[in-house]
């Protein structure tokens, strides 16, 4: 086999048992790897009605065919499993030497069930697995446990993901982490504190072997060429960063818990001063030529990745204004590994609760919009559940279900998952990504946002046609995510779908043509609908939450713009009609066999 | 602006080719507006006209235009030779023609002489005592008449008049559209030149707006935003000109040249106007007193 191993590691964590299984050809061809393999394997893996935090709830890592080829930017792989904040499938991806070292361990995926007796990590190679005693680095973060275990196990080249305390204690928007980057959303990490699994590490031989070695060289160069050119000057010059300034300017920057769409200290925090000021230096993942990451230092000399989503929910979500307390709120959320956007967006919320006087706890702990002592305070507390943290490290759904109606008006967040750093309402057709993502509100598994901001539509305005473009945004990010190719090199194909057809055929050495891509884009989020469907999912889940729905935006150029519910149960009824799902969103048959689910 | 679609069933003629021996130096090229003077007829005129045919003398030099160019077969046979071989070109039945020096085009009143053209072959305006025979509308089907003009070496215009049913429109009817008859103020001197180029400051005063740089627009030029001062009438085109102009820092990173000569956004930049609408169109307006955003086109991350 090309590009697949067809081979899974199956780990029983409660009998500290394993397994190797085979994949169908099948299922490849039909899902890829990355996000669709990880969603195939956990519809099967996951019992119908099972709890998040449950031993039998499968923790999925997946591989995928282009990891491994040498091509730029597809060191990545995913993680799957049901998440602690919806309930829903939580689809995650992290990427760099890890990525590849998966693939080395000649594996497509490794599912873990289970959970362990005490603290443990997992040692992979490519034919053992070994249950390592983890309490030497419970209670310690990511980066020090990756440091730790390498230590221990005398390989400079292991690679190491692993979760931090807020993961430990089950945050519910914990991340895991490995060498830096995370698998952000949907409280992954939680998960694996839940198994008592500190860490998997990892150290693998096999190489990768394609079909047609010459076809993809030639593809990898054009790519790679491609790459360094003006599509990617952004990520490349001054990372996502860079997205603070322009949201701003055009009233999408979500401010003050979504009270205001734009920041009167943008500028201090933008991008573009960011660079200027404070820039240390750039970083990127292995295998790639963009480079994206830009570590910024602090005051006290620590170097701070910082990416967009970071800036916003730390900064102007939350009021803060000074960079330096962005910085130092990011450097502990990665430290006990916590999702930033949620953090920062269950903090907001909580800040709301001070001022409207629903939360004296918040009061007391002096969480006020711009108080950045108390959210660098607060976000401990979380990360330990300890006082006030206890309540947070909830998320904001489940927190403001506890305080009443009153605070659940101004929870920002889809399917209990806090939203990224667009504004639905001057970004309609996002406005529907964010209602009907499928793991909750979600800039990555679709980006509509990219209809906004392209004068594709007036993003000001609502109709039935915004279903089709979500629907194509959300087919074209399966795609990428399953081969699995980064988002920042999208703009480097002149047809994506039928050049990556041809890649994955030389990588393969099976056929696929544009058209199998593209079904395949709409088999995996169909499926991820049935998964949720199966977890309980009802219409009401697909909405946004009452405050973007009765109140106009107070601030910027989209200054009195609204987003009223009649609009967007229209986007709504559009997008399941572009999918063929019935009025309501559920699945019909007639779809499921079309699509071969 | 007016977004009346351009006519497809009628072409517009502009005659190039002509020696321009009293003003020394190719009219065509006469730097108008912000742009050569031809370039700028045939903006204005791709307004109402789908199909343009320029006339030029062999070999004259011409910057890149949307239009078809065709050569005089015989040099130098004056107005009705030019005329000829321009109606020889086009795709519709009949062609508003002009000479290229002139600046002040107003199509409404160029839409007046085409609409009169229902029962007549020629449409021709009579201003200042004479008849103006490049600011008129010709049918296709004159053509053997002119080839008959030309083999006979009448060369002048007026001839034509007389051999097939011509409208002729009174400077009364003129002054609703034109009162001072801008529309046949043609330069065939440098005086002529500079007293057009005043007069047109005059009645269209440059617009002024403002650039925003953003990303790494930003970083190249060093600086956050500037004003601009862009020609009336003035498009993306002419704005994204008069930034590269004025920041040949972005030219290369962030501005490339089209094959016309004029500055595009290089793929992964965009325009937006005041934070509102994001531009593509080289056409789009600018208006006094709009931002103009650069910024990366894309949003992710």
């Amino acid at each position: 086999m090309y590009g697949f191993y067809g081979r899974l590691l199956h780990i029983d964590l409660t009998a500290q048992a394993y397994d190797w299984r085979d994949i169908e050809e099948a299922r490849l061809q039909a899902f890829l790897g990355g996000i669709g393999l990880g969603t195939s394997l956990l519809y099967d893996f996951t019992p119908p009605d099972v709890e998040p935090f449950s031993p039998t709830n499968p923790l999925i890592f997946t591989s995928a065919p282009l990891v491994g080829t040498g091509l730029t930017t597809t060191a990545k792989y995913a993680v799957v499993t049901k998440s602690p904040l919806t309930g829903f499938i939580a689809d995650s991806l992290s990427s760099s030497f890890f990525a590849l070292e998966l693939k080395r361990t000649g594996l497509d995926a490794i599912v873990v069930t289970g959970r362990a007796a005490q603290p443990i990590y997992l040692w992979i190679t490519d034919n053992t697995v070994e249950f390592r005693d983890a309490r030497h680095v419970w209670g310690k973060s990511p980066q020090e446990t990756e440091a730790a275990i390498r230590n221990t196990l005398q390989d400079s080249e292991i690679r190491i993901a692993a979760i931090g305390q807020a993961g430990e204690n089950r945050v519910r928007f914990a991340t895991l982490s490995n060498e830096g980057r995370h698998a952000g959303r949907g409280g992954i990490g939680a998960v694996f504190g839940s198994k008592n699994l500190k860490a998997v590490a990892l150290r693998g031989h096999h190489l990768t072997a394609v079909a047609d070695k010459d076809g993809v060289e030639k593809i990898a160069r054009a790519l790679r060429e491609r790459s360094v050119g003006p599509e990617t000057a952004k990520y490349r010059e001054i990372g996502t960063v860079a997205n603070l300034s322009v949201f701003n300017r055009l009233g999408s920057l979500p401010t003050r818990n979504f009270q205001q769409a734009t920041f009167s200290h943008a500028e201090a925090l933008s991008g573009e001063t960011l660079v200027a000021n404070s820039f240390s230096r750039v970083h990127g993942c292995a295998s790639c030529t963009i480079r994206c990451e830009r570590l910024f230092r602090s005051m006290s000399g620590n170097e701070q990745r910082l990416e967009y989503e970071t800036l916003f929910a730390l900064g102007p979500l939350c009021g803060i204004e000074q960079p330096e307390d962005v910085l130092q709120a990011a450097r502990l959320c990665d430290l006990y590994g916590l999702d930033t956007i949620s953090t920062g967006g269950t903090l907001a919320w909580a800040m709301e609760c001070t001022e409207k006087g629903l939360l004296p706890e918040a009061r007391d702990a002096g969480l006020t919009f711009g108080n950045a002592d108390a959210v660098l305070t607060t976000i401990t507390d979380i990360a330990n559940r300890k006082g006030l943290g206890e309540l947070l490290a909830e998320g904001s759904r489940r927190a403001a279900a506890q305080i009443g109606t009153a605070a659940e008006f101004f929870a920002i967040q889809v399917k209990g998952m806090e939203l990224p750093g667009y504004e639905p309402r001057s970004l309609k057709t996002m406005a529907l990504g964010l209602a009907v993502s499928p793991r909750g509100a979600c800039h990555n598994r679709s980006g509509a946002y990219e209809a906004d901001f392209s004068g594709q539509v007036d993003r000001l305005q609502a109709d039935a046609g915004r279903g089709a473009l979500v629907v194509s945004s959300e087919d074209f990010a399966a795609v990428l995510d399953s081969l699995i190719v980064c988002k920042f090199l999208r703009k480097c194909f002149d047809d994506f779908y039928s050049e990556s057809a041809i890649l994955l055929s030389h990588v393969t050495g099976w056929q696929f043509s544009s058209t199998d891509l593209k079904r395949a884009g709409e088999r995996i989020n169909t499926l991820k609908k049935l998964f949720n469907m199966r977890a309980g999912w009802q219409p009401g889940d697909d909405w946004l939450p009452p405050r973007l729905l009765n109140e106009p935006l107070s601030s910027g150029v989209a200054q009195g713009v609204r987003l009223t519910p009649d609009e967007l149960r229209i986007m709504i009824q559009g997008y399941y009609a572009a999918r063929g799902w019935d009025k309501d969103g559920f699945v019909p048959e007639g779809k499921k066999r079309e699509l071969g689910l | 602006m007016d977004t009346q679609p351009p006519s497809t069933d009628l072409s517009a003629v502009i005659l190039a080719g002509g020696k321009s021996s009293r003003m020394g130096k190719a009219k065509a090229l006469l730097p108008f507006d912000g742009k050569p003077l031809i370039t700028h007829l045939v903006n204005r005129l791709a307004q109402r006209f789908a199909d343009i045919v320029v006339v030029a003398a062999p070999d004259q030099t011409l910057p890149a235009l949307p239009v078809t160019v065709v050569s005089d077969e015989v040099a130098h046979q004056g107005p009705v030779g030019g005329i000829c071989y321009g109606l020889q070109a086009i795709r519709g039945t009949a062609a508003f023609v002009t000479s290229c020096d002139v600046a002040f085009l107003q199509l409404p009143f160029i839409e007046y002489l085409t609409s009169l053209l229902k029962n007549y072959d020629v449409v021709v305006p009579f201003w200042q005592e004479r008849l103006q025979p490049l600011h008129a509308v010709y049918r296709h089907s004159v053509i053997p008449r002119l080839q008959e003009q030309l083999a006979h070496k009448r060369l002048r215009p007026i001839f034509l008049y007389d051999t097939v049913p011509t409208r002729k429109v009174s400077p009364e009817e003129i002054k609703r559209f034109d009162p001072e008859g801008l529309s046949f103020l043609n330069m065939n001197t440098e005086a002529d030149y500079q007293d057009a180029l005043a007069r047109w400051r005059t009645l269209y005063p440059p617009v002024s707006c403002t650039v925003e740089l953003f990303g790494v627009a930003r970083l190249k030029a060093n600086t956050t935003q500037f004003p601009l001062i862009l020609p009336t009438e003035a498009t993306l085109e002419d704005a994204l000109a008069a930034l590269a102009a004025a920041c040949p820092q972005l030219v290369g990173p962030v501005l490339s040249s089209d094959e016309a000569g004029y500055p595009t956004l290089l793929s992964g930049y965009a325009c937006n106007i005041n934070g509102k609408l994001f531009i593509k169109d080289a056409h789009t307006p600018i208006q006094a007193g709009d931002s103009l955003l650069i910024l990366s086109s894309d949003a992710g991350g």
